[in-house]
């Protein structure tokens, strides 16, 4: 076969880059080759993050886990623990996580079965204790959960008000936050949002709060992942993750408030998705250790090395995990981390194989740890940083995803920003374009998915149901809400709830008095009543 | 008979805003011909009282949580326009799947085709 008539098929990455078959030195631009001969840990870090690489710190296994009540939350994360995860990730519930509602809301009574199936249930800081039981704060690496913007001050001041409770100092705990734009605004459109101008305002509020209290959490992080999974490829995941990332930056330096090196290094830990196609993917996550380089050094003259170098976490596909024959998704989900693992990223989270039917059983949680130890411990493919660097295969895909990303990047930016591609709806209507391409294909035979365009059979003996979750999460979390109300110093709590709506209202940092209300056991919906009253509502560009 | 004037009512039962799967649902029904109603995150009465008040002709829901839910929107649109058909489509374990079926409605889970999809709602319209 040549270059592209192989059968008269012309063969081209996911995101739609022509592939030639075979790649020879030349076709590595020029501008690139010179990258290729730096070591990984230097300038512009596109061979790795650090020197040694996994030879010194193997990737870190990171699964999202939770549902039901704080103590099932508990009792699998710790179960994660046991398994070999050397991180956790609390997520709460999403039904009143995300809208900032407690369980009596009628919009959350009206779907009251809903309650606890995506994550626990946590409505005060006795919920957020609950589900911190036992669990190696100042060791382990933990995620307070607050993927979407609203819910990140509560998620956050709660998990480090625990943390104080225990008596760790807040200045040595490690950890991350999430508040994403990416999930909030354009992924998983909640039905009732803050408006990203004042998300905007949260998150440095984070940041800063951060650079003053707790220097080795990270404080926000940036989940291109989000985008790619509702649908943007990789060169417009990398290209928009790099523009919401502009976005900080500028409101920093805009408020002067911290160090604007500071900020970098704070939004330097991002997510990206790893998907099906193995270079590109792994190529991707090349690309974007080498656009964050040029993005400090071009644009804020950050050359700093420890700033400069992007750290990637990063999910697989769960868009990619089929329904039908959901066992195949356990070798879905082992390429997608080779992918990863090949790109050098130092954290990953390996979707269930039962992704696509429920949130995880026990058993494919332990299959996503279990994925991570077999390439980890069984496949050597720690030993050689950046093993796929100076193919010229992979350096001209990387350098072609580096341009591409470049081009969309300006597109954002001709759109008036990240923001303002979001409040359009710009952005959407790219990721729905390709969303639509993805069933034209499936349609069309050009992309084949085994089990749901092809080979249907399945003579799997063993029945993947979805897992059930608990049935008693609403009933608890009503209980618990009233006994919080009952029992909490009803003065203190309301002291601090009226603090913290004047601090919403007058533009000071939120955080202060958001760990005030958390110790004073304010619950999440009465601050999603203030966020209500003083923020309004997002105007969602898109129908659902 | 055609999709023309064809009118079908879509609604999220579960708060949970992931709206990858509706929209490209919705494209496809609308290129199809049909006119596509979409109320995004409704309660199961808000469902009930929209299927009445737009007239529809299908009601298509997508389910992001319990299926308990939707079981409930589900009764409460039978009750009110028990002529009008409800097919279901989104995160719908198998045995959430066997207990839809169970109520006489078809299910659309991942990994479905956009044709079949429109092929149902023409058949449930009456359409064909």
């Amino acid at each position: 076969m040549n270059s592209n008539n192989g059968n008269g098929r012309v063969w081209n990455t996911a995101s739609g880059l022509h592939l030639k078959n075979f790649y020879a030195p030349d076709d590595v631009p020029e501008s690139h080759r010179k990258h290729v001969a730096v070591p990984p840990g230097e300038s512009p870090f596109h061979r790795g993050a650090y020197p040694t690489g996994y030879r010194t710190k193997p990737w870190r296994i990171f699964q999202l886990s939770g549902f039901g009540k704080p103590e099932d939350e508990n009792e699998r994360i710790r179960f994660l623990l046991e398994q070999g995860e050397t991180g956790f990730i609390m997520e709460h519930d999403r039904n009143t996580g995300d809208h900032c509602y407690n369980v009596d809301h009628p919009d959350v009574v009206a779907r009251r079965e809903d309650v606890g199936l995506t994550g626990a249930v946590m409505q005060s800081v006795r919920d957020i204790d609950i589900c911190m039981k036992d669990l190696p704060l100042a060791t382990s690496y933990g995620h307070a959960g607050g993927a979407v913007v609203q819910h990140a001050p509560f998620a956050l001041a709660g998990y480090w008000t625990v943390a104080k409770q225990r008596g760790v100092d807040l200045a040595r705990l490690p950890g991350t936050g999430q508040s994403d734009f990416f999930l909030t605004y354009l992924g998983c459109v909640t039905k009732q949002q803050i408006p990203t101008r004042d998300g905007l305002r949260f998150n440095a509020d984070i940041m800063e709060f951060c650079d003053k209290h707790l220097p080795r959490w990270v404080p926000v992080s940036i989940a291109g992942y989000n985008g790619a999974d509702t649908g943007l490829n990789a060169y417009q995941e990398l290209g928009a993750l790099f523009a919401n990332a502009v976005e900080y930056l500028e409101e920093i330096k805009r408020r002067n408030t911290m160090p604007l090196e500071n900020a970098a290094r704070a939004c330097g830990g991002v997510n990206f998705r790893a998907s099906m196609d193995l270079f590109e993917e792994a190529s991707k996550m090349r690309a974007a250790r080498l656009m964050w380089q040029q993005l400090l050094e071009r644009r804020y003259a950050i050359t700093n090395p420890k700033v400069a170098n992007l750290r990637i976490h990063c999910v697989t596909a769960g868009s990619r995990m089929t329904y039908q024959q959901p066992l195949n998704n356990i070798v879905r989900g082992t390429v997608m981390a080779l992918a990863a693992a090949l790109g050098g990223v130092q954290s990953l989270g390996v979707s269930g194989y039962d992704e696509a039917l429920s949130i995880p059983s026990e058993h494919a949680h332990q299959m996503s740890v279990r994925i991570q130890q077999i390439l980890q411990e069984e496949t050597n493919i720690q030993a050689v940083t950046d093993p796929l660097g100076g193919s010229y295969y992979v350096e001209t895909l990387t350098a072609e995803l580096v341009e591409r990303a470049w081009e969309f990047f300006d597109e954002i930016m001709e759109q008036g920003g990240f923001l303002a591609s979001l409040d359009s709806g710009w952005l959407h209507e790219r990721a729905a374009e390709n969303q639509s391409e993805d069933f034209r294909q499936q349609e069309s035979g050009e992309q084949v998915i085994i089990g749901v365009t092809d080979h249907k059979d399945d003579v799997s003996p063993f029945d993947v149901d979805g897992f059930m979750g608990v049935d008693d999460a609403y009933d608890v979390a009503l209980e618990r809400l009233h006994e919080v109300r009952r029992t909490r110093y009803e003065k203190g709590a309301s002291q601090a709830l009226g603090a913290l709506e004047s601090v919403c209202r007058d533009g000071e940092n939120i955080m202060p008095a958001m760990m005030d209300a958390l110790a004073a056991e304010v619950t999440l919906g009465e601050i999603g009543d203030v966020y209500r009253s003083v923020f309004g509502d997002w105007a969602t560009p898109i129908q659902t | 008979m055609s999709t023309a004037g064809k009118r079908i009512l879509m609604a999220k039962t579960g708060l949970d805003g992931h709206w990858r799967g509706p929209t490209v649902v919705a494209k496809a029904l609308r290129d199809a011909g049909f006119e596509v109603i979409m109320i995004g995150m409704a309660r199961p009465e808000e469902v009930m009282q929209a299927s009445i008040d737009e007239d529809v002709d299908l009601v298509g829901l997508n389910i992001g949580g319990h299926v308990d839910v939707a079981v409930r929107a589900i009764g409460m649109v039978r009750e009110s326009r028990p002529e009008v058909p409800i097919f279901v489509g989104g995160v719908v374990p198998p045995h959430a799947k066997r207990k839809l079926e169970g109520l006489g409605v078809e299910v659309y889970p991942p990994g479905s085709q956009l044709p079949d999809i429109v092929a149902a709602a023409v058949r449930l319209t009456g359409a064909a």
